[in-house]
């Protein structure tokens, strides 16, 4: 017998177990709400913030700048690594990726994307 | 060491995706023009260029006809096939924009109208992929672009609409990528063609498959796939919803067909290929049950969008090369009733109003008599009556499915028909109500032009295929 | 290719699985859609495994360049969804999907 059955065996017992231990008190238990019991904290303050907090919108601005150009880097690791042997070819292929590129980046900073609001 | 690579592709390879190039770098000049012109200009610049743009790529396509070629080593097809798709897609696009005047503010149109041709260029893509990478680009090109349109308009509604599209869509792409990945796997190639010679590995390329057509059962919106349309079609604005209900199904439809005629193992493609049946017989169903209940044109038009792509995928059960050619028939029908249904949406808009409400056509017959006839003309036509494209369509189709020994499917596309015709009735009944409603006076669009010039191709284009040559064998079918 | 230690491939294929079902589960169980987005990631990262895994078994490139192209459609894909995200929550406080009721299906 393989030896990692017996652990398979315990794993799925045990999903078994945790899965019946969340549902079954869902099905069976009487349930007789009031407003009290239904706030978020029966004593004590309600919360006032999200947990973990806010972060402000430029910070997915950057995020968002930063994975465009985190990968448009990447794309050129490939033709660098080869570029001796593909030559004017892909001296061409990439200033066409570049030209392209520039003028996305020439419409996002004239429509003010790259603005530090 | 730096040995030189020989470039495995040349000038043949390029002119064959030379009209997609060109939709694909007409948005650049769109994006300068953009950046370039005063305000005042920038607009109708814009609109002009991206049209002529799409008419130069559509005489090149028409250029390559009869001269099928397997381009880049196989990764994209040109050919009839390709061509025909890439006629709709451009045809599509280009009603888009004669509605698309008041698309986004002044300093958003440029760049509106440059996703909508890149969203465009990504459905021409798919046209002619022939492999798992070029069908994956253009899928998602299609696909990005309009996660921005659909988010376009100055409501909130719309914003949300963008979201849930992104969300939804993004995880039926990602399920297609993990089937693709699988596909992989199962035959060790990319390629289309590859996969037809039994795989290696049979359970693993039946799931590929699966997870593959269940993302473009969604692009397709079939149903149980189609829930997220109602929702994201009414907060688009008015010309990416109509760009969306022929572009982005034109495309999944030529990827799915390629993928059913042409990439599967002659031993089990029909086993493979029946949950898609049943899908697109759920469609009809669905479609047009979802459509009684609705009081907004564009929800309606979802629905009705569902039926009738269920209407063109029974036309391929059996994959018969006959059921190929009615479905892209009634594909080019269902762009032009369903486009010119958009186009009297548009006309009956106002500067901060979409005239999709229902109340907007209570009426409607005695103000604007033409407008209501046509409009009663392209719901005919949807439902599938005489004197319209959609009768001839939905006759060749049955005529099809009951040849390919499909019947069940023919059953269930006339019942569809049948509870369709309430929901698109309906609309009719209240434009031609006495006294239903205050008889609201509805200024129409300063530039009405346009959209009057896409009523006006589309009604005549759905009256004139009726006529399409239906031979004695088309029919025969259904007298044997 | 002299790995040190060669693993078997089917390893890989089981990780990816289990990435992928971690993604769907998180985009069917997590209503936040910034954590939605991130299980999108998941998927398609499960199956840029799953392409250079296959690639390894048949010796064939196709799959690790599939997987190149994969890594950059899903970064435009992430960027695209982080600014319809920014759009969207500017205006509304919380981020939440089920805040995001207005359209009923």
């Amino acid at each position: 017998m393989n030896p990692y059955v017996p652990v398979g065996i315990f794993l799925g017992v045990a999903a078994v177990a945790a899965t019946a231990f969340v549902l079954v008190p869902g099905l069976l238990a009487r349930r007789k709400p009031n407003p009290a019991k239904s706030e978020a904290y029966e004593c004590g303050v309600e919360p006032t913030s999200v947990v973990g907090g806010h972060f402000p919108v430029r910070f997915y601005l950057i995020a968002m700048l930063f994975v465009i150009f985190d990968v448009e880097a990447a794309s050129f690791y490939p033709w660098a690594v080869q570029m001796h042997a593909l030559r004017a070819y892909g001296l061409l292929e990439m200033a066409a990726f570049v030209v392209v590129l520039a003028i996305g980046y020439a419409y996002v900073w004239r429509k003010g994307g790259f603005q530090w609001r | 060491m730096p040995s030189t690579l020989t470039i495995p592709w040349g000038n043949a390879d390029w002119n064959a995706i030379l009209p997609l190039g060109v939709v694909a770098l007409t948005p650049l000049l769109v994006i300068l023009a953009d950046l370039l012109l005063p305000r005042s200009l920038r607009r109708s610049v814009v609109l002009a260029l991206a049209a002529l743009g799409l008419i130069y790529a559509g005489f090149l396509a028409a250029r390559g006809w009869g001269h099928p070629y397997s381009a880049f080593g196989g990764g994209f097809v040109t050919g009839g096939f390709t061509i025909v798709f890439q006629e709709i897609v451009i045809a599509g696009a280009l009603f888009s924009l004669l509605l698309a005047t008041h698309l986004g503010r002044d300093d958003q149109a440029g760049g509106a109208v440059a996703l909508l041709l890149w969203s465009a260029s990504g459905a021409m893509l798919m046209a002619g992929a022939a492999n798992l990478m070029t069908i994956f680009l253009g899928l998602e090109l299609l696909s990005l672009a309009l996660y921005c349109l659909c988010g376009l308009a100055a409501r909130p509604s719309a914003r949300e609409a963008a979201l849930k599209y992104l969300i939804l869509s993004s995880t039926a792409s990602g399920f297609m990528l993990y089937g693709m990945a699988l596909l992989f796997g199962a035959t060790g190639s990319v390629q289309l063609s590859a996969f037809a010679a039994p795989a290696a590995s049979p359970m693993l390329f039946t799931l590929g498959s699966g997870l593959f057509l269940i993302g473009f059962v969604f692009k397709l919106s079939l149903a149980p796939f189609h829930i997220w349309t109602p929702d994201v079609y009414e907060g688009a604005p008015l010309p990416v919803t109509a760009f969306m209900s022929v572009v982005t199904k034109a495309g999944a439809l030529a990827v799915l067909a390629r993928f059913a005629y042409a990439a599967l193992p002659q031993a089990n493609a029909q086993a493979i290929l029946v949950p898609l049946w049943i899908v697109a017989a759920l469609s009809m169903i669905v479609g047009n049950v979802g459509a009684l209940a609705q009081t907004d044109v564009k929800r309606l038009l979802a629905y009705s969008g569902t039926a009738q792509l269920g209407y063109v995928v029974a036309a391929l059960a059996g994959t018969t090369s006959l059921g190929l050619r009615y479905a892209i028939f009634y594909l080019v029908a269902y762009m032009f009733m369903n486009l010119g249904a958009f186009a009297v949406v548009a006309l009956l808009s106002r500067e901060h109003e979409e005239g999709s409400h229902l109340s907007a056509y209570a009426g409607l017959g005695y103000r604007q008599p033409v407008l209501a006839a046509l409009m009663t003309f392209f719901l005919l036509a949807l439902a599938g009556l005489p004197p319209t494209a959609g009768f001839t369509g939905k006759l060749l189709i049955l005529a099809s499915s009951v040849d390919a020994g499909y019947a069940w499917l023919a059953v269930i596309l006339i019942v569809g028909t049948a509870i369709s015709a309430y929901a698109y009735l309906k609309i009719v009944l209240a434009m031609y109500a006495r006294g239903a409603g205050a008889p609201l006076q509805r200024a129409l669009h300063p530039a009405s032009a346009l959209p009057w010039l896409g009523v006006a191709i589309c009604a005549i284009a759905t009256f004139v295929l009726t006529f399409y040559p239906l031979a004695p064998s088309d029919v025969l079918p259904l007298v044997k | 290719m002299n790995a040190p230690m060669d693993v078997d491939v089917s390893y890989y294929i089981v990780l990816s699985t289990v990435i992928f079902f971690i993604g769907v589960g998180g985009v069917i169980l997590r209503r936040n859609p910034l954590i939605m987005l991130m299980a999108i990631e998941l998927m398609f990262n499960a199956a840029n495994l799953a392409l250079i895994a296959f690639a390894r078994v048949w010796i064939n490139n196709a799959g690790q360049i599939f997987a190149f192209l994969v890594i950059t459609v899903a970064a435009s894909e992430a960027a695209i969804g982080l600014a319809i995200v920014v759009v969207v929550f500017r205006r509304a406080k919380n981020v939440d999907v089920d805040e995001v009721a207005g359209l009923r299906g």
